[in-house]
């Protein structure tokens, strides 16, 4: 399914170095998705898996997503309807499996310093940025790879894998 | 071109790659768990649903559950077992260790090749001179089992060059936490760390092991060692093992050089919240602990086991402390036996357990209650891993937890060194 590589909704952030297995604890890793989103991100913000809507932002501090590199922590992410998850850092497997999975991510360095929980926010991935509706604010991230945006509107890896591969298209 | 470059240069069939480049590259080894072969499995069936090209290149190791102690795990592993039989997949059923020693005791990753696997750990091959990295589910299921390839991003190598001596009491892991914290958690994204200087070549090969461990916690992609006569003669003693081409770099092609000293380096504990929380282990002495373990990826080896039956020789266990022992394989279990270990370390008090990762995120053994303590060798530390996000997890040495499971608290080591020569201690056969 093609992916939205622009997005606005509320932000919701979260601190610096929150790794995969808490997003989505190894003891749920076996449930329905349903009763997983249910969880996700619990410990680091109480409020978001209850309160996260379609289209919202997920701002996070450095090194976001570190530790285990299973996918289904991007997975659970994007099935909360998240429209983008925007760190200052990533992890490098949370960052690949975004892609792969298709959850839009950007990084851009400092933005919890012009971003607060709650406010109203835009982002444009292609474009790299991200505007704080509230204040008016315009933030510039890191420019993302054509390749894995080439991905994410490809919808992830697995549709593309096969030519990726030089097996077939 | 550096190590890296070249191994991903030949295995994506280029003459030369650079840093930045997108590689597609053939895939020599997959490593699976429990957890990931079951999460990989499901997305293969569901959406791929090709053959698997090479089915002897993919390894499932089921280490995380020793036993299963619910029937929706039980339900997993048959799951597992029945869809690695179907494909033809090599098996390691429980009870044979961690994931990372078997496959390597298996003689599954070599020199010079691509090893990739969902468990963040995956960059350990880097201690045989492999490139190995931790990709995700999707990246196995759409092009790792049904064509052997995979797409890689080609690091920038930094070369992390350790030079010094230890001093009684330090130990090689109490060198590579101590990495972590100088260069930070997420202080080496995206990089090769290539491990190099005096100090590396010294080192047995599994205590090289320890090094490419930590790279996930700075972030990093991947971490290697150049193979030489250690791997050379570590590899010669496998029963069995993939034929191989070893890869080295252009001597003198550096870009970035990291340096570091070890001379003078104590004792260190890494300290909740994160691995890159890390103190000499004089900052936090004397907090009481209830559990104390060597197991987990780095923990559990017959050197962890040599060391922690020499500080039971010299001071009872703590009787309020639990003492778990979980070797890595069953290789180590059985040199263990062999030594008298196991039964020296039994009759002190220690507890062992089956070959597996141990209390790794709590799925056998190993939860907390809120307001427990433990010290082990494990990888990792985050509030919320093993049981209460109120309980505490801190990571040190095997003779720093071993120290410690005689006070009942964290306990500086070089107290029961006292000016022995421990060099020798954990030295022995290679293993």
């Amino acid at each position: 399914m093609p992916v939205s590589l622009q997005t606005v909704g509320r932000a919701w952030v979260v601190g610096d170095n929150i790794p995969s297995d808490q997003m989505v604890k190894s003891h749920r890793v076996f449930l329905p998705m349903e009763e997983i989103v249910r969880h996700v991100l619990e410990d680091a913000h109480p409020g978001f898996a209850p309160g996260v809507r379609v289209g919202d932002v997920l701002v996070a501090g450095r090194h976001f997503g570190q530790s285990s590199g299973r996918a289904i922590a991007t997975k659970a992410i994007k099935a909360t309807g998240v429209g983008c998850v925007v760190a200052e850092s990533f992890a490098r497997t949370f960052y690949r499996n975004a892609f792969e999975i298709g959850l839009p991510i950007l990084e851009i360095p400092h933005v919890r310093e012009c971003v607060s929980d709650g406010d109203r926010v835009s982002v444009d991935i292609v474009a790299g940025s991200l505007t704080n509706e509230r204040t008016g604010a315009v933030i510039d991230g890191r420019p993302t790879d054509p390749f894995l945006l080439e991905m994410l509107r490809g919808g992830g890896l697995i549709p593309i894998a096969a030519r990726l591969a030089g097996e077939s298209s | 071109m550096k190590m890296v470059e070249k191994i991903l240069a030949r295995a994506g069939g280029r003459d030369r790659v650079s840093p930045g480049e997108i590689v597609v590259a053939e895939v020599d080894g997959l490593v699976m768990h429990d957890l990931s072969a079951y999460l990989t499995s499901r997305v293969y069936e569901e959406r791929v649903g090709l053959p698997v090209r090479h089915p002897d290149r993919v390894t499932v190791v089921f280490d995380h559950t020793f036993a299963p102690a619910t029937e929706a795990t039980a339900d997993v592993l048959v799951h597992d077992r029945a869809w690695a039989r179907r494909h033809g997949l090599n098996l390691y059923d429980c009870g044979h260790g961690n994931i990372h020693h078997v496959v390597t005791h298996g003689g599954h990753a070599v020199p010079g090749s691509v090893i990739v696997g969902s468990d963040s750990h995956t960059p350990v091959y880097g201690a045989l001179g492999a490139f190995a990295t931790g990709i995700g589910n999707d990246s196995h299921a759409g092009m790792v089992l049904p064509y052997s390839k995979a797409w890689f991003r080609v690091p920038e190598t930094v070369h992390v060059k350790i030079d010094g001596k230890l001093r009684p009491g330090t130990t090689v892991r109490d060198v590579a936490l101590w990495l972590v914290g100088e260069i930070g958690e997420g202080g080496a994204v995206y990089k090769a760390l290539q491990f190099e200087g005096a100090f590396v070549e010294t080192l047995t090969f599994w205590d090289r092991w320890l090094l490419p461990l930590i790279t996930i916690d700075v972030g990093a992609k991947c971490g290697l060692i150049e193979p030489d006569e250690v791997t050379e003669r570590f590899l010669a003693s496998l029963p069995a093992h993939r034929a191989y081409q070893p890869v080295y770099g252009d001597p003198g092609d550096v870009s970035e050089c990291w340096s570091y000293d070890v001379s003078e380096l104590a004792p260190q504990v890494a300290c909740p919240p994160t691995v890159g929380n890390v103190h000499a282990v004089d900052e936090v002495a004397g907090l009481e602990i209830t559990w104390a373990e060597l197991g987990g990826h780095g923990g559990g080896r017959i050197e962890d086991l040599r060391l922690a039956a020499w500080v039971l020789r010299r001071a009872p266990k703590h009787p309020d402390v639990r003492f778990n022992l979980v070797p890595s394989s069953r290789q180590v279990f059985a040199q263990a036996l062999k030594e008298g270990l196991v039964a020296e370390l039994h009759d002190a008090g220690a507890t062992f357990f089956p070959p597996s990762t141990g209390s790794n995120q709590a799925v056998n053994m190993g939860a907390l209650s809120a307001g427990e303590r433990m010290i082990s060798t494990h990888a990792r530390n985050f509030p919320g891993r093993n049981g209460s996000s109120k309980a505490e997890m801190y990571l040190g040495s095997a003779l720093t937890v071993a120290a410690s499971a005689t006070r009942g608290r964290i306990t500086d080591p070089r107290e029961l060194v006292a000016g022995e020569e421990l060099a020798t201690v954990a030295a022995g056969g290679e293993l």
